[in-house]
C-alpha cells in the first residue's frame, strides 16, 4: 500500500471543501440580495432590516462563522491555484479552439475570486465601516445606511465598478456552483443538465439582483 | 549436419499428456524462488502475463518493453476476440473441437500436443480475465456473451466490443503492475533487446540499448522469455505497430535459437488498401465485416466507372461465384488470394486499382441502416476517417494485408528453444498455429503461454538445472557489448544516402512481391538473389542521422531493418524449401485446377527449424526437421466449395 | 474517392524541438511540400523527417506505434488542440484532408510537470504507470480464479465499466487540462474496477491509494472544465471524475489511517 495523504491535504479534499464554503458563500450572497431588494420598498424597511441584523448578538457568530468560510474558501484556492500553476511549468504557445476549446469563463475562475476579493474589501469599507449616518423611526436612532448606499451610487465610476465586479461574480458562480457540485460527487447522466441550469440560473439571480440596486439609484431613484 | 529435433513431448494419451505432465516436473521450493532472476522481454499478452504469473509464484522478475509503457504492446490492437471451449451457448463445443478445429485451421502443420494444451487451458483463461475485470460483452442476464467467429461453427469467441486485445491487455497489464508495486518485478519501459548472453550453452542474460539515454545496459538472469510477437513488418506494410519488430528474436537466432517456418504468414483480406507511397501502415478492419458485406470487383478488366454507376449484371460477386456454400465468408487465406488474383487479372478497384468492393447495399437493404450502423458503426466510422469514403454509401475498398506470422523461434512442448534457458512464448514462437491461425487464436494463445504454461515448465527448467552464478561482469557480457556497440558504430559509420524507410519500403516491395501471398519457385529464387545485394547495399549506403548517446528513432530502426534484411532471405528460403502449399504458404506450382492448395503430407509433414550459420561473412541457414506425427486426427483437405 | 485525383497541400509547420530533458526547447520552422489530403497527421511528419535526413537534419523525434488510434502512443498537442482538432481522434488517425492548403500548424509535445519532454515531441508519461501501479488492479493470483459465469455482472454496470476501460492512456486529458489534471484518467480506471463485482473488495483502498499516487506525481486539480472529455480520443465521460469524488470522500472517512 503506498503512502496515504490527509484529506485536507489531497487536491480532492482541498477542493471539495473549496466547493462547500463556495456553496455556503453562494447562499450567503443570495440572502444578501434578497435582503437587498428591500431598497426598493424604501429606507425605513430597509434601514431597520439592517438594524435588525447587526443588533442581533448571533451577528458576532454568524459573521466570524462567514469570515471563516471565506478564509478557507481563499487560502484553499489560493493552494490548489499554486499547486495547478506548478503542473504546467511550461504554458502552451497556442490556446485550444473548436470542440476542444476552454471557455475563458472556467480559465479565469481565479483571477475572478481575487477581484471578487478586491470589491469585498472596498465594499466593506465603503460601506460596513463608511461614514455611519443616522436616522430617527418613532422616537428610535439607528444608522441611515439607505443614506449610505444611494451617495454610493451617485457616483458614475462606482456605480461602473459595482456593476463590474458583481458581474464577475455571476461568472464565478456560473461556472463555480455547477462545478462545485460535482465536486462533491454529484453529476448524473440524467440530472446533470438540469442541475446545471439551476446552478447558472441561480448565479445570474444573484448577480442581476445586485446590479438592480446601482441602476436603480443612478438612473430612477428621485428622493 | 542435420539434426533431429526432440519436441519433448511426454507421453500418454493425448488429453492425459499435460496433466501428467505437470505432475511429473520439478518443482522450485518456495523459498528458493526469489533467489532466481527471470527476464521477460516484451509486455504484450504473453509477456505481460508471464511476468505477473510468475512474479505472483515469486520469481524475480526483469521486464522489458520497447514502448514507454508496457500497456502499449501491439495485442492491445486486436479487434476480433478470444476462443474458448467454455460452451456456455451449450452449442456442442468441447476442449476436443476446439482442438480438432485449431489443428485443421493450421492445415496440419503444428503440434497435437501443443494444440490439445491450448485448447485446455483456454477455459482458464476466460476465468483469470474475468477475475482481473475484463469488461467482456454480457447479455442483459449479465452472463458473458459469445460469438461466432472466422466461420467456425460454434459460438465459443469472447469480445469486448472491438477492443478485445485492448482489454486483455490492461487486465495483464494491472497484473503486472500490482507486481511492480510489491518489488516482484523490476519494469524496464523504453529499452531494446540488441543480444541474448548465452553463458556455459545457457541463455543468461540480455544486452539492451536505453532508448532514452542512448546507454547499453546488460542485465543477467537464470533464464530469459522472450515474448517479442511476430515478424509482419519485415513486409514494411503490414497492420503490425510500427515498432514490432524481429530484432530481439533474430538476436537469439544469431545465438543459436532456430526460427521455425519462417515462411508461415498470415495475410488478412479485410484491410484498408494502401493509398500512396507515403503510406506508414495498413489497418485491418475486422473479419466480421464479412458477415454482411458482398466482394465483387467489375466484370470487365479497368472498368474506371464509379461504383455506383456499375450495374448488378456487370458486376463480379467472385467468392460467392466460386464458393457457392461458403461465399464471402470462406477463410482468410482463401479470402486474399482470390482477391489477388482478382487485381493481377487487372480487374483491381479504385484509384491505385489494387482493391476489391466491399459492399453493404443489399445488407442495407435487407437490414436497414440502423441495423447495419448496430453491427458495423464504429468500423464504418474507422473506414471514413482514414479514406474520407462513406460506405453507407459508396462500397469499401479493401485488400489483404500481412497481418500475422505463424513461424517463430522454434520450441519444445515446455516453450523452451533448443538453446537451453531461452523461454519463447506467444507470437514469437511457432508452435500452436501451424501453417495458419485461425481468427480470435492468438490472444488464447498469447494467454495461455504466459498465465498457465510458461510459468510452470520455467520452473522445471530452474529446478533441474545446474545453473552457475553469473553477473555481468562476465566475459560473455563483455564480448555482448561490445558486439552491439560496434555493430551500432557501424549503422552510425556508413553515411550513404539512403534513408532507413527507403530500405525497408525496398525490401517490403520485394518481400510482398515474391515472399507474399502467392509465391512460385522462379519469384523466390529471384528474392534469394535480390535481397542480399539490398543487404549489401544497405550497409554501404544507409544514412543515419546523429548519434548514439540520446533517443534516436532513425538509429533504432536501422537495427531492425538489418535484421530484417536477412530474415527476408529466411523467409524465402524456407518458401523455396517447402513444396507444398498449406495454409498461409501458397505455393503456385501445388495447387490444383480450381486454384485450391495442395498439401504434401508425405513429405512436407514436418516443422521447419533453421539454424543460422556464417559462410564467409554471409549469412547461411541449415535445416532442421521436426517431424510432424498425427495420432489423435486424420489429415484431411480443407474443402469451402 | 475513387477515381479523383487530388491536390497536394503545402503547409507551414512550426515543431517544438527540444534536444533533452534539461535542455531548453524552442519553435522550429519546416515547409511541409507534397502532402496528399489521404496521409496521416503522423504520416506527414515521417515526409517531413525524410525531407530533413536527405538535407543533413535532425529528424522530429515524436512517439507512435499502432497508428490505428488504439495503443495510445501517439501525442502532440496541434494547433493547441491535442490531438488535433478532430473529436474521438487520435493524432495518427488524423488525416491532412482535414486541413487546408497554405495553413500553418503548431505542433507542441503535451504538456505537464508529470509528463517531461524526453526529446522534440516525446514525453514521458511513465506517472501514469506509477498511478496504476500504486491500486489499478484486482488482486487475484493466476488460477485463483472462479468459473467465470459465476459471477453474473448487471449489463449496464458492464457496459460503463467496458466504456470507461477504453482508456488508451494516451494523456491527452491532462494535456487538455488547464490544471494538468489526471482526473479523467485516474476516475475511469477507478470507474472501470470499482463499478464491478470483482473490484468490490479493494473498491475503497483503490481510490485512497491512486488519488493519493495522482497528486504525488504533480497533476494539477479538477476543475471540471470538461476539457479532458472533449479531448479524450475515446470520449470518457467526465461523470467518472464525481464518482471518484465521492467515493474518495466517503472512504476517508470511514478509513482508520
Amino acid at each position: 500500500m503506498s503512502n496515504r495523504m490527509s484529506y485536507f491535504c489531497s487536491t480532492i479534499g482541498r477542493k471539495q471543501l473549496i466547493g462547500l464554503t463556495g456553496i455556503g458563500l453562494s447562499l450567503f450572497v443570495l440572502t444578501h440580495m434578497l435582503g437587498n431588494l428591500l431598497i426598493f420598498v424604501g429606507p425605513e424597511a430597509y434601514n431597520k432590516y439592517s438594524h435588525a441584523l447587526v443588533s442581533n448578538p448571533a451577528i458576532y457568530i454568524a459573521e466570524a462563522g462567514l469570515l471563516l468560510i471565506f478564509v478557507v474558501h481563499l487560502l484553499l484556492a489560493s493552494f490548489i491555484n499554486l499547486k495547478n500553476r506548478f503542473s504546467r511549468p511550461q504554458k502552451y504557445a497556442v490556446a485550444s479552439s473548436g470542440p476542444k476549446k476552454t471557455t475563458w469563463i472556467q480559465k479565469t475562475l481565479w483571477h475572478q475570486g481575487i477581484i471578487i476579493l478586491v470589491f469585498l474589501i472596498l465594499h466593506l469599507i465603503t460601506f460596513k465601516f463608511g461614514t455611519e449616518y443616522l436616522v430617527a423611526y418613532d422616537g428610535k436612532e439607528i444608522r441611515d445606511i439607505f443614506i449610505l448606499v444611494r451617495m454610493a451610487f451617485e457616483d458614475p465610476k462606482y456605480v461602473i465598478w459595482y456593476i463590474f465586479s458583481l458581474i464577475i461574480l455571476g461568472l464565478h458562480l456560473h461556472h463555480g456552483l455547477a462545478s462545485s457540485i460535482k465536486t462533491l460527487g454529484f453529476n448524473h447522466p440524467k440530472y446533470e443538465p438540469k442541475v446545471n441550469c439551476i446552478a447558472k440560473a441561480y448565479a445570474w439571480t444573484v448577480s442581476i439582483g445586485f446590479i438592480t440596486q446601482p441602476l436603480y439609484f443612478y438612473f430612477f431613484y428621485k428622493g | 549436419m542435420s539434426k533431429k529435433l526432440d519436441s519433448k513431448v511426454p507421453s500418454g494419451d493425448l488429453q492425459e499428456k499435460w496433466t501428467k505432465h505437470r505432475f511429473d516436473m520439478k518443482l522450485v521450493n518456495p523459498a528458493n524462488k526469489r533467489k532466481f532472476n527471470v527476464i521477460v522481454v516484451g509486455t504484450g499478452l504473453g509477456g505481460a502475463s508471464a511476468a505477473a504469473s510468475m512474479a505472483e509464484m515469486g520469481y524475480n522478475v526483469m521486464s522489458f518493453c520497447i514502448q514507454d509503457s508496457p500497456r502499449r504492446a501491439h495485442s492491445i490492437a486486436a479487434q476480433g476476440g478470444i476462443n474458448a471451449a467454455k460452451n456456455y451457448p451449450n452449442d456442442g463445443d468441447s476442449v476436443w473441437r476446439l482442438f480438432y478445429d485449431t489443428i485443421k485451421g493450421g492445415d496440419y502443420r503444428s503440434r497435437e500436443a501443443n494444440v490439445h494444451r491450448l485448447a485446455e487451458v483456454s477455459t482458464s483463461i476466460i476465468d483469470q480475465c474475468v477475475a482481473q475485470g475484463v469488461p467482456f460483452a454480457r447479455d442483459y442476464g449479465g452472463y458473458l456473451a459469445n460469438r461466432s467467429f472466422g466461420g467456425a461453427q460454434v459460438s465459443r469467441t469472447f469480445y469486448a466490443r472491438g477492443q478485445t486485445g485492448q482489454q486483455l491487455l490492461i487486465g495483464a497489464y494491472q497484473s503486472m503492475m500490482r507486481q511492480v508495486d510489491k518489488g516482484n518485478i523490476t519494469m524496464f519501459s523504453r529499452r531494446e533487446m540488441l543480444d541474448l548472453v548465452v553463458v556455459d550453452g545457457k541463455a543468461r542474460g540480455i544486452t539492451c540499448r536505453n532508448l532514452v539515454t542512448g546507454e547499453i545496459e546488460q542485465y543477467a538472469a537464470d533464464a530469459v522469455v522472450m515474448a517479442t510477437g511476430g515478424y509482419g513488418n519485415v513486409f514494411y506494410l503490414s497492420t503490425n505497430a510500427k515498432n514490432s519488430n524481429v530484432t530481439a528474436a533474430f538476436r537469439c537466432h544469431k545465438k543459436g535459437a532456430y526460427f521455425a517456418n519462417p515462411c508461415f504468414t498470415q495475410i488478412h483480406p479485410t484491410c484498408i488498401p494502401v493509398s500512396g507511397d507515403y503510406q506508414s501502415k495498413l489497418t485491418l478492419m475486422s473479419e466480421s465485416l464479412r458477415n454482411d458485406g458482398r466482394v465483387w470487383v467489375p466484370k470487365e478488366k479497368g472498368d474506371k466507372r464509379h461504383p455506383n454507376e456499375i450495374p448488378e449484371s456487370e458486376r463480379d460477386y467472385y467468392l460467392e461465384r466460386i464458393y457457392p456454400s461458403f461465399g464471402n465468408l470462406v477463410p482468410r487465406d482463401v479470402a486474399s488470394r482470390q482477391a489477388k488474383f482478382r487485381v493481377d487479372e487487372g480487374r483491381g478497384v479504385g484509384e491505385t486499382g489494387v482493391a476489391v468492393y466491399l459492399d453493404f447495399k443489399d445488407a442495407i437493404q435487407r437490414l436497414g441502416k440502423d441495423a447495419v450502423s448496430e453491427r458495423y458503426g464504429n468500423l464504418f466510422e474507422m473506414y471514413e476517417k482514414i479514406t474520407g469514403d462513406n460506405p453507407y454509401e459508396v462500397p469499401m475498398r479493401i485488400y489483404p494485408a500481412v497481418h500475422y506470422t505463424m513461424g517463430g523461434l522454434w520450441v519444445d512442448y515446455n516453450l523452451m528453444s533448443n538453446l537451453p534457458g531461452l523461454h519463447v512464448i506467444g507470437e514469437a514462437n511457432f508452435s500452436d498455429h501451424g501453417a495458419n491461425r485461425l481468427g480470435a487464436s492468438a490472444l488464447m494463445q498469447g494467454l495461455a503461454d504466459g498465465y498457465f504454461v510458461l510459468p510452470y515448465t520455467i520452473g522445471n527448467y530452474l529446478a533441474s538445472t545446474e545453473l552457475n552464478k553469473v553477473d555481468t561482469n562476465h566475459e560473455e557480457f563483455k564480448s555482448s557489448r561490445e558486439e552491439v556497440t560496434s555493430r551500432l558504430d557501424k549503422i552510425l559509420g556508413v553515411k550513404g544516402n539512403k534513408t532507413v524507410d527507403e530500405f525497408h519500403r525496398e525490401l517490403g516491395k520485394i518481400m510482398w512481391e515474391y515472399v507474399g501471398m502467392s509465391r512460385s519457385e522462379e519469384g523466390l529464387k529471384k528474392a534469394l538473389e535480390i535481397i542480399p545485394k539490398l543487404r549489401e547495399e544497405f550497409w554501404n549506403n544507409l544514412s543515419v542521422p546523429g548519434e548514439q548517446n540520446y533517443k534516436n528513432s532513425e538509429l533504432e530502426k536501422a537495427g531492425r531493418v538489418a535484421d530484417f534484411l536477412e530474415l527476408g532471405e529466411l523467409m524465402a528460403k524456407d518458401a523455396l524449401d517447402r513444396n507444398e502449399s498449406c495454409g498461409g504458404h501458397f505455393r503456385e506450382e501445388y495447387q490444383t485446377p480450381e486454384n485450391e492448395a495442395t498439401r504434401d503430407d508425405e513429405n512436407y509433414c514436418y516443422v521447419a527449424a533453421w539454424e543460422r550459420k556464417e559462410n564467409s561473412g554471409k549469412p547461411d541457414w541449415e535445416l532442421h526437421k521436426e517431424e510432424l506425427t498425427f495420432e489423435n486426427v486424420k489429415l484431411a483437405t480443407r474443402s469451402y466449395k | 474517392m475513387a477515381g479523383s485525383s487530388k491536390q497536394t497541400l503545402k503547409l507551414n509547420l512550426k515543431i517544438w524541438r527540444q534536444e533533452g530533458p534539461n535542455e531548453k526547447g524552442h519553435f522550429m520552422e519546416h515547409k511541409a511540400e507534397d502532402i496528399s489530403p489521404d496521409m496521416s497527421f503522423l504520416e506527414m511528419i515521417d515526409v517531413v523527417n525524410q525531407q530533413l535526413i536527405k538535407k543533413g537534419e535532425r529528424p522530429i523525434e515524436f512517439d507512435h506505434d499502432c497508428r490505428e488510434g488504439i495503443c495510445g502512443m501517439c501525442s502532440m498537442v496541434i494547433n493547441g488542440n491535442p490531438h488535433g482538432p478532430e473529436k474521438a481522434t487520435t493524432t495518427c488517425q488524423l488525416h491532412m484532408r482535414k486541413f487546408k492548403d497554405g495553413d500553418s500548424i503548431v505542433i507542441e509535445p503535451f504538456r505537464a510537470k508529470a509528463f517531461p519532454v524526453v526529446r522534440d515531441l516525446v514525453v514521458d508519461r511513465s506517472s501514469f504507470d506509477r498511478v496504476i501501479e500504486s491500486g489499478g488492479y484486482i488482486s487475484v493470483n493466476t488460477g485463483n480464479a472462479q468459473d467465470a459465469n459465476t459471477l453474473p455482472v448487471r449489463k449496464e454496470n458492464a457496459d460503463l465499466a467496458f466504456e470507461a476501460a477504453t482508456c488508451i492512456g494516451c494523456g491527452a486529458c491532462v494535456a487538455a487540462c488547464k490544471n494538468a489534471s489526471a482526473s479523467l484518467f485516474v476516475s475511469a480506471k477507478l470507474a472501470h474496477l470499482n463499478l464491478l463485482p470483482q473490484g468490490q473488495v479493494e473498491a475503497e483502498d483503490r481510490v485512497l491509494n491512486m488519488v493519493a499516487q495522482m497528486d504525488e506525481e504533480g497533476f494539477g486539480a479538477c476543475t471540471n472544465t470538461g476539457a479532458c472529455s472533449a479531448a479524450c480520443p475515446k470520449e470518457i465521460k467526465l461523470e467518472n471524475i464525481a464518482k471518484m469524488n465521492s467515493s474518495y470522500a466517503k472512504a476517508k472517512m470511514k478509513s482508520r489511517s
